[in-house]
């Protein structure tokens, strides 16, 4: 019965996840991929990939990027969440509607939308600012630096982002039980006193996956950097997931690629260790 | 808690603040489509449209073979979701209700797979699938989907076989069903909620799919949605009324599903991840 299953995960997942190790040794452009050529070269891509500067540079723009917006992404949700609590019905209706179609809508569908609304010409956001008294923004382009772009950017996957969060944290605090509420409020707990003693227990647990979860799919975000700008102006909002693409398809450099997708990888282990072991800990029992 | 009058009023215009903020991106999608190219393109500050037309959504259709990407996006997507579906639960009852060598080793592996970022397979998943010659050809992305999505899947699937009492199936099989008719009369039927989530959660990633389908397929005749609507500038110029409505139609059949399991989702999600 499980056959099936197996065939897949082996060969789409774990064969390539070998793969990805070996090819990372191997010269392997396309002038050896045609001649069918293997050449294994020890460390070499290795070396030629750590020892230049513009790697350091986009794995370190790569870690801020992911910083912020996991950041600004939790913290949205967060509020979002214990502000839903304290919401009338209508409102909360209204929010979490709004949410749901935030979450839904397809990935570039969201981003064609960011790009009209960012447009230098006829963008609402430049004619807003311009209707609030701020002339110079006549014309002003969003994309014309790297650090105004990845703004952009980051706003784009942060506003797509925050409706997860915001559901599970609101999950999480229903779970805590309005018995605990009360009794807080007949001790005559004050708002904030009520949320550490009550809410904030309830919510850690739940925060620290969706932390977890935000820095997995925040570090490896690919769509909307390439459909933006594909990594310009000049390179400057290139991150590692679109160093990887332009290394391995546009470049046909396989065998530097999988060398960065091998140290991408050790990254983000590196960053998530920590809660990883945690996890795979408390599954045992369930195993 | 009580709350003062003031108190009530602050949240209200906090949550209307963010209901805005959130609805506002959805909000400017449909009405930009529903505008004419005079009023998109006029320097009037209008947040309503005036006019309304459906002008926009015929040129959409009308351009360079949108109706076979989104042919090609439905097929690939709904064959992923229907693989995966089916492959998933074959193996989700095995890993929930019986005890075999290796069965730890492997939940533990589809934990990770889950997590795991994907993308960086994409050298090697491309080799491959140039070595198989299905490069270009629309069976390399929905293999490679239902790969993605099947950890998932298990995952999910396994909780929800395991959240099934025995004593459910037991009683089944006193009363004479064979280990089939367990599964189809009693198994299947309480799998309800579970089978929702995953093809939802199969379905938006097939959806949504980028990378792959922009690195496997080159031949434009075979091209996906979101690929295709990602260089919108080469096909549609400067008509952002054509985008709108291309991206619309684009955003429809997720919001159709994504609505309908909304709920089911959240726990879902949650629930594979945390406590199986």
């Amino acid at each position: 019965m499980m056959a099936p299953a197996l065939v897949f995960l082996v060969a789409l997942l774990g064969w390539p996840a070998l793969q990805v190790v070996f090819i990372s040794f191997r010269e392997l452009n396309l002038g050896e991929l045609v001649r069918g050529e293997v050449i294994w070269t020890g460390f070499d891509n290795y070396v030629e990939v750590l020892s230049d500067p513009e790697f350091w540079t986009i794995t370190l723009r790569t870690v801020v990027f992911t910083t912020g917006v996991v950041a600004a992404t939790v913290l949205l949700g967060l509020g979002l969440a214990v502000l839903m609590r304290h919401l009338s019905r209508g409102v909360r209706m209204a929010l979490q509607i709004s949410l749901v179609l935030a979450w839904a809508t397809p990935i570039i569908a969201t981003t064609t939308v960011f790009q009209w609304m960012f447009d230098q010409q006829y963008g609402i956001l430049n004619k807003t600012l311009v209707l609030l008294g701020f002339e110079s923004y006549s014309g002003h382009s969003w994309f014309s630096t790297g650090a105004s772009t990845l703004t952009v950017i980051g706003l784009l996957v942060c506003w797509q982002a925050v409706p997860f969060v915001a559901f599970t944290l609101y999950a999480g605090l229903l779970g805590a039980s309005k018995d605990l509420y009360e009794a807080a409020s007949i001790d005559g707990a004050t708002g904030w006193q009520a949320f550490r003693a009550v809410s904030w227990p309830a919510l850690r647990p739940v925060l620290a996956i969706v932390v977890f979860l935000s820095v997995l799919w925040d570090f490896k975000v690919f769509t909307q950097v390439w459909a933006i700008r594909q990594g310009g102006p000049d390179g400057q909002s290139t991150t590692l997931p679109v160093l990887l693409y332009l290394k391995g398809i546009s470049g046909s450099g396989f065998g530097v690629a999988a060398a960065v997708a091998v140290l991408m990888l050790i990254v983000l282990v590196l960053v998530t260790w920590r809660y990883m072991r945690l996890l795979v800990r408390s599954q045992e029992t369930e195993l | 808690m009580h709350k003062t009058r003031g108190q009530r009023v602050g949240l209200a215009v906090l949550g209307i603040a963010a209901t805005v903020f959130f609805f506002f991106p959805t909000y400017w999608m449909i009405t930009t489509a529903l505008k004419t190219p005079a009023q998109i393109l006029s320097p009037d500050y209008d947040l309503i449209p005036l006019s309304v037309t459906f002008d926009n959504f015929a040129s959409a259709f009308g351009k360079d073979g949108f109706t076979s990407f989104l042919t090609n996006s439905l097929i690939v997507t709904l064959g992923s979701v229907a693989v995966a579906l089916a492959a998933g639960l074959l193996a989700a009852v095995p890993l929930a209700r019986m005890r075999f060598r290796g069965r730890k080793g492997f939940v533990l592996l589809v934990l990770i797979a889950q997590l795991a970022p994907l993308e960086a397979l994409f050298v090697p998943l491309y080799l491959i699938m140039r070595d198989a010659n299905l490069l270009d050809k629309l069976p390399s992305l929905l293999l490679v989907y239902v790969a993605f999505t099947l950890p998932f899947t298990v995952w999910t699937l396994r909780g929800f076989v395991k959240g099934i009492p025995v004593e459910l199936e037991e009683a089944a099989m006193v009363d004479g069903c064979g280990r089939w008719g367990v599964f189809r009369r009693v198994t299947l039927p309480l799998l309800g909620p579970g089978l929702v989530a995953t093809s939802v959660f199969s379905f938006v990633t097939a959806w949504n799919e980028f990378l792959f389908a922009l690195v496997f397929i080159r031949d434009k005749g075979n091209q996906t949605l979101p690929v295709w609507l990602s260089s919108f500038r080469t096909a549609f110029g400067t008509d952002w009324g054509g985008i709108m409505a291309a991206s619309v139609i684009y955003a429809v059949p997720a919001l159709v599903f994504f609505m309908f399991v909304q709920r089911k989702l959240v726990s879902g999600a949650t629930a594979g991840a945390v406590k199986g």
